[in-house]
């Protein structure tokens, strides 16, 4: 069942692993060479929907700076995995540690601890927002209702998974 | 719990390095496991005790929680 693959501990082929990241990788590489585009077209005064004041300084400067990390990042995704197809040694270390069940664990604990602070701070954030901004309140409180459904997707799905 | 993985490895001369390779963790996995800190997944602990050739129950010892 692909519920099991997605989301349980099902053993995953790392080389395979490997390609699929230098995929994605290439992916997020396009999406940054997409971003500089934004920023040039943007300069050229085309395509452009001011909506607010200071969007002309904002734009250029948010899509480059998006691109440059967007193309490093990718950049450097499939570099590491290519090194990792070509040394067997180094593919073998990558293996161990990325299959090691306490640094799995830690991951999980990781996602699970910053997940509970991020959901308590979304509810100061609103609660402070009302003296703010309404706007501010209002997105917050999409962000934190997305957040409660996303959570009780997950649990329906691992529930039905184990 | 409690295991004897330390005092095992000891006795057989065998260092962190080659049981974590042995049983496909790290060496940190390794050391956590001997300090108490973790305790091995039922998998990982089948996996140590045939390495030592010993039973489970012989290297990990179960305590019942005083209540």
């Amino acid at each position: 069942m692909w519920l099991n693959r997605l989301l349980l501990d099902v053993p995953v082929d790392f080389e395979r692993r490997c390609r699929n990241r230098i995929r994605v990788g290439m992916g997020v590489t396009l999406l940054g060479v997409l971003s500089l585009a934004a920023m040039v077209l943007q300069n050229r005064q085309i395509m452009v929907l001011y909506l607010e004041p200071g969007a002309g300084e904002f734009i250029p400067a948010f899509y480059g700076s998006l691109g440059i990390g967007l193309m490093a990042g990718g950049l450097a995704n499939v570099m590491r995995n290519r090194r990792y197809l070509s040394d067997p040694k180094l593919r073998r270390e990558r293996e161990v540690a990325e299959n090691d069940e306490r640094n799995r664990l830690l991951g999980l604990r990781c996602w699970a601890y910053a997940g509970y602070t991020m959901f308590l701070a979304l509810y100061v954030g609103i609660l402070a927002c009302g003296f703010v901004s309404v706007t501010a309140a209002k997105v917050l409180m999409v962000v934190g209702g997305v957040y409660a459904l996303l959570l009780l997707l997950f649990r329906i799905l691992l529930s039905r998974a184990m | 719990m409690k295991n004897r993985i330390q005092e095992l490895r000891k006795d057989q001369k065998i260092r962190q390095e080659d049981l974590a390779e042995a049983v496909g963790v790290t060496r940190q996995t390794i050391i956590s496991l001997e300090n108490g800190k973790y305790n091995a997944s039922l998998q990982l602990a089948h996996r140590i005790a045939r390495y030592f050739d010993l039973k489970i129950e012989d290297i990990f010892l179960f305590e019942e929680e005083e209540s």
